[in-house]
């Protein structure tokens, strides 16, 4: 075949496929807009209502109806901030909680920091086994004081699900709050989010809270003191996708009482139900969203009357990752546990009795997060082809690239008026021209490559491929020990 | 062409004008921040002097207090607001000058008026003021407002009861609770009854018969809370019966903390296999709390129970009954429930 041939045929491919798929885009373009729109309009709604319930909130200490909280927090290699971690989550402003660390068979020293720090000794304790699992537990220690109220577990390694699974069979309170070792808490966190089960103790079944990125910020003794914007773009571009996640889209879907994604790196359930439902998968890889629908089908499914609320106060921060190798794993492991479990569950698609699970937010997740990816690949690829061969026109492409380009800066910008009405965290003028910038930044480039990973961990889900959790590095944080 | 040129442009600039606006809303909510917060420094910057005198309780003569009342305008209102937050921390007669001040500024007095504002933040900030202020002549008007449309004034009103502790307004506030559509957040009930004194334990009796499961709950809290033994009836009803089990583990706790030797048999009775496993726990903590002698042959059979936590539950429980409970225990010496409850006995009693 001659190149001029090649050309010719790809130049009718190109047309057909933009003749099949044009009013299919438009239409997907135009409600994905849409209800993008709608959530911002809910969110800006439950913010001014949120907003409102702060300016006249009455002080409140947790006295009385405070749930006990058990903090649990899975373990692996975090010998450089264990014992700073766990310090500071005993220090919470609560009236009752204890830590629940599982060592989940670290091979560097993160159990002797913590026997050293807080002089632990062996309780011949046997562990209650309401949530299977399937590792040996080598042993369980408490402080030697016999009044911190710190319990470590020490088991062979299986993972951060079953380490959990071993957290919640060890833990007394009922509350259970799972946490990421590196994760640093609000000193005032566990009373925001444990308040909706104070408010509403017979119903309410978890809350989630709002997690930020903590690179660059300056943190003393696990305590953040100083607030600042990630060094480098990466974290940076990252941070606006964190603000808009949270104050928007699961702010949003609380107000719609469907909210079905609880973040891994903090979320707050009632043990009983977490026990019920049989705790956390440990062979899903979206475990902690798994969590969730678990419990809204087996709580629907009984005709229970029950609540699933987000706190949208900032209640932990977590280190993101900085380079591109990190965050391709990450985003792969994200995408491929959205797909697994919405394939999971797709019997609760369109079924009554799921009300609006069933009928809006899991359709949301599987045309908007699940098939977004594939329709954005599809535009990357046509749109340079159709420029390249003159099919479209110039102007006009570009125009639709900056309306596209656009109503995601838009998106981003909503949520930062809400951060910035309603929380403030950043005090420097510099924070705000830097998350403008990060808003449109993030669609060059970075965009794109994000698309390209959560295709990879599709696929690689779709050809029954193992998943292999790869290494978060840590950067630390800016820790000033003074 | 399916979108016409002309639409892409006006959907794209409507697009981009929008950021626009946005980027301004952002700076503007931060200068608007900004500046008021700079306004509010100047104004009351020559009042803080006798505003930490008198909160600081060194204002003897009066002196301060009185200059207080001087203050005109804006820096009358900033010198309010200021006062009402430290009203919030301070007792006795520093608050009682406070108050004063508040009272010749009007405020209080407006505040009255403002529960009938359209403002929901108005009428809830009113009813925190009547509340910090004492105002008792109020409390009919905060009742009323504990049936509010919004859930924020209906928690202040409910705050506002509780700090003036008039027990006459109990039966209200915890009617609140269960209001259809409009109903009291639990916490801020509970924390408000628990300010309102011993008069109200009939009230926290009714509410254990209450249909809202939440009302109970609240109730059955508290009567254990304030060790309320009349209601030990009820308590031991919702135990036995009630359909939530949040309700019968709460009252499990209240009878540990204020039940009689007569009630080691209910608790023993939900302690069996076929009770819930959070119940049993429940139950054997509160034979723990009552430390009646009564409870250890039944403590002694749970030492064997295939769950290990209700175990080691039960042999903390009899550890702490003197040297009938430690007798129970033997013959169970190595198992790991009993190991482990001696050793974190042993240890807290190192460390006391």
């Amino acid at each position: 075949m001659s190149w001029d041939g090649f050309v010719e045929g790809l130049r009718s491919f190109v047309l057909w496929s933009m003749d099949v798929t044009a009013v299919p885009i438009i239409v997907y373009f135009i409600l994905i807009n849409t209800s993008l729109l709608v959530l911002i309009v809910l969110a800006y709604l439950e913010f001014r209502a949120q907003q409102r319930r702060r300016s006249t909130a009455v002080s409140w200490q947790g006295a009385g109806l405070a749930p006990g909280v058990s903090l649990l927090v899975p373990a692996y290699n975090e010998e450089a901030g264990i014992v700073m971690a766990v310090k500071s989550f005993l220090t919470l402003r609560y009236p009752r909680h204890e830590v629940v660390v599982v060592d989940d068979g670290s091979s560097d020293q993160t159990f002797a920091r913590l026997e050293e720090a807080f002089d632990l000794v062996q309780v011949p304790r046997e562990l209650p086994h309401e949530v299977p699992i399937r590792a040996k537990v080598l042993g369980i220690f408490v402080p030697r004081d016999g009044r911190t109220r710190l319990v470590v577990v020490r088991k062979e390694n299986s993972g951060r699900s079953e380490a959990i699974n071993v957290a919640i069979n060890a833990a007394s309170e009922p509350l259970v709050a799972m946490i990421d070792g590196d994760s640093i808490l609000e000193p005032d966190g566990l009373l925001h989010v444990t308040r909706p089960f104070a408010d509403d103790p017979t119903r309410m079944v978890a809350t989630g809270g709002a997690i930020r990125p903590v690179n660059g910020s300056r943190v003393v003794s696990g305590r953040i003191v100083r607030v600042e914007m990630p060094q480098t773009w990466i974290p940076r571009i990252q941070l606006v996708e964190y603000l808009r996640a949270f104050l928007l889209g699961r702010t949003g879907w609380s107000r719609l009482g469907s909210l079905i994604l609880i973040s891994g790196a903090f979320g707050l359930f009632r043990r009983d139900v977490v026990v019920e439902v049989g705790g956390l998968d440990p062979n899903s890889i979206g475990e902690d969203f798994e969590l969730v629908m678990r419990i809204h089908k087996r709580l629907r499914d009984e005709g229970r009357e029950y609540s699933i609320e987000f706190v949208p106060e900032p209640v932990s921060w977590t280190e993101v990752p900085v380079t591109a190798k990190v965050l391709r794993n990450q985003r792969r492991r994200w995408h491929r546990g959205l797909w697994e479990t919405l394939w999971a569950y797709r019997s609760m698609l369109f079924r009554p009795k799921y009300g609006r699970i069933g009928w809006l937010a899991l359709p949301y997740y599987w045309l908007f997060e699940l098939f977004a990816p594939l329709l954005e690949l599809f535009g990357i690829i046509i749109v340079p082809l159709a420029l390249a061969l003159g099919i479209v026109n110039v102007p006009f492409a570009i125009l639709f690239l900056v309306l596209a380009y656009g109503y995601a800066v838009l998106v981003t910008l909503s949520a930062m008026v809400v951060d910035e009405w309603a929380f403030h965290k950043h005090d420097r003028w510099r924070a705000i021209w830097q998350t403008i910038a990060a808003s449109i930044l993030e669609n060059i480039g970075y965009r794109q490559a994000t698309v390209w990973w959560r295709l990879e961990g599709w696929w690689s889900s779709l050809r029954g491929k193992k998943h292999v959790w790869g290494v978060m590095t840590r950067t630390g944080f800016d820790e000033d020990p003074a | 062409m399916i979108i016409g040129a002309a639409l892409l442009v006006g959907a794209t600039v409507v697009i981009l004008g929008a950021c626009v606006l946005l980027i301004l809303a952002v700076v503007a909510v931060r200068a608007r921040r900004h500046s008021r917060t700079q306004r509010d420094e100047m104004l009351l910057s020559p009042l803080r002097p006798p505003l930490i005198t008198v909160a600081s309780g060194e204002d003897d003569d009066g002196a301060a207090a009185e200059q207080l009342t001087w203050a005109t305008g804006v820096s009358r209102t900033v010198l309010d607001r200021n006062i009402v937050e430290m009203l919030t921390k301070i007792r006795g007669v520093p608050a009682e000058q406070l108050v004063h001040v508040l009272e010749v500024h009007g405020a209080v007095d407006a505040a009255v008026v403002e529960m009938s504002s359209r403002s929901t933040v108005k009428r809830a900030r009113a009813a925190q003021l009547l509340g910090l202020a004492r105002a008792g002549h109020t409390v009919p008007l905060l009742v009323e407002a504990l049936g509010d449309e919004a859930v924020e004034v209906r928690n202040s009103a409910a705050y506002a009861l509780g700090l003036i502790g008039d027990p006459a307004a109990a039966g209200p506030v915890l009617a609140a609770i269960g209001a259809p559509e409009r109903g009291l957040p639990a916490a801020t009930a509970a924390e408000a009854l628990q300010s309102m004194g011993v008069g109200i334990s009939e009230v926290l009796r009714d509410g254990m018969a209450d249909p809202n499961a939440r009302t109970r709950m609240v109730a059955a809290h508290l009567s254990g809370e304030r060790s309320f033994t009349r209601g030990l009836p009820e308590l031991r009803a919702l135990l036995d019966a009630d359909p939530d089990l949040t309700v019968r583990e709460t009252s499990a706790t209240a009878i540990g903390r204020l039940g009689r030797s007569e009630d080691v048999g209910i608790l023993v009775r939900h302690t069996v296999p076929s009770e819930p496993l959070a119940l049993r726990r429940a139950c054997v903590i509160a034979l723990d709390d009552l430390g009646e002698a009564e409870a250890i042959p039944a403590l002694a059979v749970l030492l064997d129970d295939s769950d290990p936590r209700l175990a080691e539950l039960a042999a903390t429980a009899l550890l702490s009954m003197g040297p009938d409970g430690r007798d129970a225990l033997a013959g169970h010496e190595n198992d790991p429930a009993v190991r482990s409850a001696r050793l974190l006995a042993g240890l807290q009693k190192a460390s006391a």
